[in-house]
């Protein structure tokens, strides 16, 4: 199995940690690309995609593998023993934060650390739990994507035009950003926002930072504050950002953040 | 530009804080949507928005907007204030001013069109979904054909272990037939009464009966599983062989009136036992399912190139529906089982020998001429 093409890994910066990030729903690597500067110095980066996102191998997507995030959760391990080195720190946005819970439950003692940006183990309500939305919610982005189905189509489609102001942006990554073959995307979003990983996340003693965006439609502060009681060794940072992505609109912020929660690891490093 | 002309524009037009929160709107995009501009100014773009096209706002095209400065041709609903979806295509695009970021967004509806693209999406999704049933149906009618074919394979495999079972049994019997055959020949020799020379004349049908079965079954073996019936072929006056052999045939079937015709003349080239056999059959045949008031005709005729025996009878024709599949194994011509000479191998080796000879046997019944069997041979 090839990985770097499976899942369009790419290695940067020195280190010996290794921070390992993983995107979340509807985007790619390159959503990384304003708060992965900030941590080359001092750390062994792994980039990739999720299988079905940005320029991963479409070839490898399989509904039966991925019909649950576990399935994305052994690729993630998968990534981490063919590319990490050293102590391993997953930086996971969003969906991925739980791919990495449950990476973590497969094998234990191999994530040394978590970043959760804009974490949720649920996203439908349920009985003592506010998740935020409710099951025709998601239904009603199922027909969203649908919609968008004509425009998403082609192999290029419209609706990403180029960035003339962004020269430096515009390569194949950024191109196919948030643009996912269709099928995938449905299905790919019916895994997320049906998932319930609530008693994959209660308990685990890994330490975690939870990075909760002040305003956030898909994961509200109720669901931040809910993680940072269910897992034990974590630490609450809530950063003042309206949206579910801070490290592309509060990277700053972000990176600060992770600066103080990581400096045990960035402390043994080599003189 | 002027006031007038952002108001009155063709679509509806906003511009927005990075946190999409509404700096601007034209008086179309209030009337869309049942505010005036002052009550959408105090809110943000996303919050009017659908909840799935929200989750579809901050999954995709905010991050898409902040990273590529534009998003075009974006179907969503946008909720109206009395509650009514309006289905829009959205336009975006970033513009840094004065050291903040804004977003310029353009609105056109697209009702009608919307319902034509859902239409469109209805029918892929009936299209893949026949698609599948197909599939699934393809894939069903596979697995009948491979286990069709399976017990097809099986069922060879039994038929040809059957002939060659049958084969062998043929084989060995045909040793105590003989020995029987011997003991009875050698038992009339001498003084008998008249009730034990009966009682011999019936062992020696009945033995040459089983031997003529025997014989059968070991032709059409041959034929099925062996390397084909062998002949010892030579030149032969025809019509000799076939006077000699109906004066046989009257021996072993009293009962019956049988005539030898003899046409024409010339060489054949021949096994003489099996031309024997042929007419043997087909006489055995015609007394058993022929009128026996009437004659049995045997003719033998001999032309140019060419030459051929025929066997005629009287009697009820043989029904149609049979005619086809009479020379197959194990077709008769009638249902009467009782007194029937063999099991249904006479007329397939009839024409089994007649092929081996470079010839072939055909029929013609019907019920003011009766039947006749006509086998024609090559004569080279």
């Amino acid at each position: 199995m090839d990985l770097r093409h499976r899942n369009n890994v790419n290695v940067m910066g020195n280190g010996t940690s290794t921070l390992v990030f993983s995107h979340g729903f509807g985007c790619n690597q390159a959503m990384w690309n304003d708060l992965v500067p900030a941590f080359l110095k001092h750390f062994r980066v792994v980039l990739y995609d999720l299988v079905g996102a940005g320029l991963s191998d479409l070839s490898a997507f399989d509904k039966t593998r991925y019909a649950t995030l576990d399935g994305y959760a052994r690729d993630l391990n998968e990534i981490i023993d063919a590319y990490a080195e050293g102590p391993v720190i997953l930086v996971g946005h969003s969906v991925s934060a739980m791919i990495g819970t449950l990476a973590d439950r497969l094998a234990p003692g191999r994530i040394a650390a978590h970043v959760m940006i804009g974490p949720s183990p649920r996203y439908i309500d349920d009985e003592g739990y506010i998740g935020g939305f409710k099951r025709s919610d998601i239904d009603e982005l199922l027909d969203t994507l649908d919609s968008n189905y004509l425009g998403w189509s082609s192999a290029m489609a419209p609706v990403i035009m180029g960035a003339p102001e962004q020269p430096a942006l515009s390569d194949a990554l950024t191109d196919s950003f948030c643009r996912t073959e269709p099928e995938i995307a449905k299905h790919f979003a019916r895994v997320t926002f049906t998932s319930d990983n609530r008693q994959d996340v209660i308990g685990l003693a890994t330490p975690v930072l939870i990075l909760q965006s002040s305003d956030d439609l898909i994961a509200p502060v109720a669901v931040g504050e809910y993680l940072h009681r269910v897992l034990p060794n974590s630490t609450y940072c809530l950063v003042d950002n309206v949206g579910h992505c801070p490290h592309m609109s509060a990277p700053q912020a972000c990176a600060a953040a992770m600066h103080g929660f990581l400096a045990r690891w960035t402390a043994t490093r080599a003189g | 530009m002027p006031a007038d002309v952002f108001d009155s524009a063709a679509c509806a037009l906003a511009v927005t804080g990075e946190d999409g929160t509404i700096l601007k709107a034209n008086a179309r995009f209030g009337d869309w949507l049942g505010f005036s501009t002052a009550e959408l100014c105090a809110r943000r773009f996303q919050d009017l928005l659908t909840m799935g096209g929200r989750i579809f706002h901050q999954t995709h095209l905010a991050p898409m907007l902040r990273m590529h400065g534009s998003i075009t041709e974006v179907k969503l609903d946008i909720l109206h204030r009395d509650g009514h979806k309006v289905t829009v295509l959205l336009n975006g695009n970033k513009r840094v001013q004065a050291d903040t970021v804004v977003y310029d967004l353009a609105l056109f509806g697209t009702t009608d069109r919307d319902k034509y693209e859902r239409e469109l999406l209805n029918a892929r999704n009936l299209a893949e979904a026949l698609l599948q049933e197909k599939t699934a149906t393809e894939l069903a009618l596979q697995n009948a054909q491979a286990e069709l074919n399976a017990a097809y394979a099986i069922s060879q495999r039994r038929a040809v272990f059957a002939e060659q079972m049958m084969a062998i049994v043929s084989h060995d019997l045909k040793n105590p037939l003989t020995a029987i055959r011997m003991a009875s020949d050698f038992l009339s020799r001498s003084e008998r009464t008249a009730k034990e020379r009966q009682l011999l004349g019936h062992i020696g049908q009945s033995s040459e009966r089983a031997q003529r079965m025997i014989a059968d079954l070991l032709d059409f073996t041959q034929a099925r599983v062996g390397h084909g019936i062998v002949i010892k072929a030579a030149p032969l006056d025809l019509h000799h062989v076939i006077q000699r052999a109906v004066e046989e045939l009257r021996v072993a079937f009293p009962k019956a009136t049988l005539l030898h015709c003899a046409e024409g003349s010339g060489q054949a080239c021949l096994d003489a036992d099996r031309v024997q056999q042929i007419i043997g059959n087909l006489v055995a045949n015609s007394v058993a399912y022929g009128d026996l008031q009437e004659p049995i005709t045997i003719t033998s005729h001999l032309g140019d190139n060419a030459g051929a025996v025929s066997v005629h009878n009287h009697g009820a024709p043989i029904p149609q529906a049979l005619l086809e599949g009479l020379f197959e194994p194990m077709t008769r011509g009638t249902d009467q089982g009782s007194d029937v000479r063999s099991v249904g191998l006479g007329l397939y080796i009839v024409r089994e020998l007649a092929k081996v000879h470079g010839g072939d046997v055909a029929v013609n019944s019907c019920a003011a001429a009766g039947t006749t069997f006509t086998v024609t041979f090559q004569n080279t």
